[in-house]
């Protein structure tokens, strides 16, 4: 039986680098280090003389190019062609299919008594109602519950649940499977949220939805873990190097952590973008009413995905763009998904109609806003609040409408104006210069502002206005 | 040998295949890359996963492996590929992930990636290859560079203030997690079969669900090892191979284990561990109890960690909020939380709790002397402050108009045979000194939250009504 005749190396000159790794690799010293340029590469390419080869392949098995040192072809090659090997080697296209949906599914939901949970614990349930299987985390106070919660559910349902060896570890635990195309988020605290800005930036690059949970607590630094509003800054104008934006949410009740969980899950996807829920200690940590929703969702794999299967085969999940033109091109892409994501913002006006005194306020405060609102106005003050829900992008046309007419504008806050900055920018932005003086209460270190301190502030100056 | 069909026909995202790009790499001659490239792709060919496969370019000089590879291409940030790698196999167990990495990224800025995920030891395969020196920034020290190296950022040679090379396949291999660890290297034919041999045995092992493979690649970089590639061939023979020696470091035997059922989508599940009931609660009251306040109620429990307090707040939210009003509880949390005091603000609301907080409760239940002296003060005019006098033997002088009910909890619990009923004691003590619901809808909420420890129910009752009769004696 005659042996298949095995074949001889063959090589165009083009794609050899000269690198010589084959030199060494051939017995019969068939090759040689070359001594002219190639015009083309401006490289030595290797000189073959095939006269005592003995075709045992090691020379091509030595060649790190692809399309360096081949098996001969057969029949003599008429013309070199620059950018087609397959003239002479056969077409060999990506086999790989167009990728697909496969569509998510809304599955319904028996309606059931309210639950009493905390804070964290109900954006753990809106989340796993949304279709998140995956979760990755580090724990830290105040936002750990919602992991150990997860931690708990989640090998019920046969999800995964790891604790990373870091923040910057669980984001970009989040980067595989948020590339992969499923639903994942995870519960962090300030300190925690400035690791995972990096991974953030990278999400964003690369499109990759996500939630994050930052349950919001006192800083600079290691700070305490008691409630404080100081991540907006962060959240709506820092997430990491470069153009980044995500839609930030500003919940302020139990029920609200539930409800903009869910929001959050489906918004992170029609955008392909991360979307970040800014809790505060208190809510993270409060116990309240939560009605669930009638209807959950299991995810599909939507069609840009690397899911790793062969309806996704094609796929790139990357936020690399080594031409510039090709960056300036995917930045200007990114810009016209911001001005979309627009449409989503959400606020509560509450009693401003006639208001003659408006408070702005988001997350916990914005309830004792809403308590010093009804005892101004049984004191005959024609109070109301503006509650922005999204505080990127701001709600600036239903502050407008809340502004009109009012007298005076008050910022409740547990920062040092971090929110009184996005009211402005907003303002300023949208062009409106007639508004009232900007008042504030203001508190930091982990401690609320209370009732009492924004009454004294608005019936203070009152009395000194009149 | 002929191209895998793993390697595109044409790079298409190589500068948009201009010119020679479209068929040839962005490495430089000589550099070790392309071969563990081509090792690779013949091994996703020859175990025909190449439509599972998801390979993540790291940061470097390969962090462009998405040029050349028909498969799943996620590119991860710098030193972070494992955990990336990590979120796609968690996604889709089935898919074969491939974490191929350089010195830099992997044993340097994501050192802590590395070996949680190498001690984790999921089934991925991990790819790291060393040269000794940082490539695509442009020669600077690496992890992995060798004493006395120069490198742009060791300009006079690395010496003990540089401090000195990492040796991760030792490293990787000294864990629990991974099943097989190898150091190969690429200078002859004899290494480059060895290699080709263990990049195949690495992935085998995870299509099959063994474990973590980590092949550590010794190659060459003459670019900035200022060398010829045929001396840097050499070098990597005489100087790294004697730090870093040849071999597999680890290489056991395990039974196939990875197997992950897919996700559930139950509701009904879903609604079971959320807690969630179908029943409607019996509600008790008439309306909301005005004789406290007109629309919202503030209560503080204070205790030290163990008397109950939280377990008591949970349950007089539950009872607000079953009789059809709001209610919520902040647990005070923390470092103080764990042994020190511990104390709950509660609020129950006709409609909405606005001020959640409670700074100046009209309800105070101390277990102890000093949250009784810390708080009582706080306690606003008209209110009521239940104690536990088994405890407290001085209670401070507060306002006349304040209502003082001293009751034995931990007395009653005692003699009860269960100290940890305290708390269900001062329950049925807060019942009876303000009424702020009836008794039944303690009682509900307190056989709701024992439904699945019944046994307990009955003497949970016993010290509930020992609560209340205590009370009433002190009218008496």
């Amino acid at each position: 039986m005659a042996l298949k005749e095995r074949p001889k190396p063959f090589l165009l000159p083009e794609y050899c680098k000269g690198c010589g790794r084959c030199i060494d690799a051939c017995a019969k010293d068939c090759i040689t280090a070359g001594h002219q340029i190639n015009p083309l590469t401006g490289l030595v390419p290797i000189e073959l003389d095939l006269t005592n080869c003995n075709a045992c392949g090691l020379c091509m098995d030595a060649c790190p190019e692809p399309y360096g040192l081949r098996p001969a072809h057969e029949g003599p090659i008429k013309k070199f062609e620059l950018e087609d090997p397959a003239k002479l080697y056969g077409v060999k296209p990506s086999d790989a299919p167009e990728p697909q949906d496969v569509p998510s599914v809304v599955l319904p939901l028996p309606r059931t008594e309210p639950l009493v949970i905390k804070g964290t614990y109900a954006s753990a349930i809106g989340a796993i109602l949304a279709g998140c299987r995956h979760v990755y985390g580090y724990p830290i106070t105040p936002s750990t519950e919602g992991a150990e919660l997860m931690a708990k559910f989640l090998p019920k349902l046969d999800g995964t649940f790891l604790q990373a060896v870091s923040e910057v570890a669980a984001v970009n635990m989040m980067y595989g499977t948020a590339g992969a195309g499923l639903p994942t988020m995870t519960f962090t605290s300030s300190p925690g949220f400035s690791l995972m800005l990096e991974g953030v930036s990278y999400m964003i690059g690369s499109e990759l939805p996500g939630v994050f949970v930052d349950v919001m607590r006192g800083g600079p630094g290691l700070g305490n873990i008691a409630p404080e509003q100081s991540d907006i800054k962060l959240a709506c104008h820092g997430l990491g190097h470069g153009n980044t934006q995500a839609l930030v949410l500003a919940p302020s009740t139990p029920q609200e952590m539930l409800d903009l969980t869910i929001l959050a899950f489906e918004l992170s996807f029609k955008y392909r973008n991360p979307v970040v829920i800014l809790s505060d200690g208190y809510l993270g940590q409060m116990t309240g009413k939560v009605q669930l929703p009638e209807t959950m969702l299991k995810p599909g794999v939507p069609k840009w995905a690397v899911y790793g299967d062969a309806l996704h085969r094609k796929n790139l999940i990357s936020s690399i763009f080594l031409t510039e033109t090709d960056l300036e091109a995917h930045n200007v892409h990114l810009n016209a998904k911001y001005e979309a994501m627009k449409v989503e913002v959400r606020s509560e006006s509450f009693r401003c109609e006639d208001a003659e005194v408006i408070l702005i306020a988001c997350n916990t405060p914005a309830r004792t806003a809403k308590g010093a609102v009804q005892e101004l106005r049984h004191q005959g003050v024609k109070a109301g609040l503006f509650r922005p829900i999204t505080l990127w992008p701001f709600p600036i046309e239903a502050l407008k409408t809340a502004l009109h007419g009012a007298e005076r504008l008050v910022v409740v806050e547990a920062s040092a104006g971090q929110l009184e900055n996005e009211v402005r920018l907003a303002l300023s932005k949208a062009g409106i210069r007639d508004y009232p003086e900007i008042e504030s209460v203001r508190r930091m270190g982990g401690i609320l502002p209370q009732q009492d301190e924004i009454l004294a502030q608005v019936m203070g100056r009152k009395e000194v206005l009149a | 040998m002929s191209k895998a069909s793993v390697i595109y026909d044409k790079f298409d995202r190589h500068s948009h295949a201009q010119g020679l790009k479209g068929h040839a790499t962005h490495y430089c001659p000589g550099c070790g890359h392309g071969l563990a490239h081509k090792f690779l792709a013949e091994a996703i060919d020859e175990l025909g996963v190449q439509d599972r496969t998801v390979a993540i370019s790291p940061v470097g000089c390969s962090v462009f492996l998405y040029y050349y590879f028909d498969v799943g291409n996620s590119q991860a940030a710098h030193g972070r590929a494992s955990v990336v790698a990590l979120g796609h196999k968690f996604a889709n167990p089935d898919s074969v992930v491939v974490s191929y990495q350089g010195d830099g990224d992997l044993a340097s800025i994501g050192l802590a990636e590395t070996i949680a995920t190498a001690q984790l030891g999921a089934p991925i395969t991990v790819i790291f290859i060393n040269n000794a020196i940082y490539g695509m920034t442009g020669g600077q020290m690496a992890p992995t560079t060798l004493m006395g190296q120069t490198a742009t950022t060791c300009p006079t040679g690395r010496n003990q203030y540089n401090g000195q090379p990492m040796k991760m396949a030792e490293i990787i291999a000294g864990l629990d997690g991974p099943i097989y660890v190898e150091r190969v290297a690429l200078f002859d034919a004899k290494q480059r079969i060895k290699a080709k041999k263990a990049i195949r045995k690495a992935l085998r092992n995870q299509v099959e669900g063994r474990g973590y493979s980590f092949i550590e690649v010794l190659a060459e970089c003459p670019t900035h090892l200022k060398m010829s590639p045929e001396e840097t061939e050499s070098w990597v023979k005489d100087f790294m191979e004697p730090v870093f020696p040849l071999g597999v470091k680890k290489d056991l035997t395990v039974e196939p284990w990875f197997h992950r059922n897919p996700p559930s989508f139950e509701g009904a599940k879903i609604l079971q561990l959320a807690g969630a009931s179908y029943e409607h609660p019996v509600r008790h009251c008439s309306g909301f109890p005005t004789h406290l306040a007109p629309a919202d109620i503030s209560l503080k429990l204070a205790g030290s960690g163990g008397d109950g307090a939280q377990t008591a707040a949970m349950l007089i939210a539950r009872s607000g909020i079953n009789e059809g009003f709001d209610a919520t509880h902040i647990p005070s949390y923390g470092p103080e939380s764990r042994g020190g005091t511990s104390y709950a603000d509660i609020h129950v609301a006709e409609e909405e709790v606005l001020n959640p907080g409670s700074p100046d409760p009209q309800i105070l239940i101390a277990f102890n002397a000093p949250s009784l002296a810390k708080f009582g003060p706080t306690v606003r005019k008209g209110g009521v402050v239940i104690y536990d006098s088994s405890v407290v033997s001085d209670a401070p002088l507060l306002d006349p108009s304040i209502k003082v009910f001293p009751v034995p909890f931990t007395g009653i619990a005692t003699d009860l045979g269960k100290a940890v009923v305290k708390n269900i004691v001062a329950l049925g003590a807060l019942q009876a000194a303000t009424g702020i619901f009836p008794k039944e809808t303690f009682l509900d909420a307190i056989r709701v939250a024992l439904k699945e420890k019944c046994a307990l129910i009955p003497l949970n009752e016993e010290a509930f009504a020992w609560g209340i009769k205590s009370v009433e004696a002190l009218r008496r």
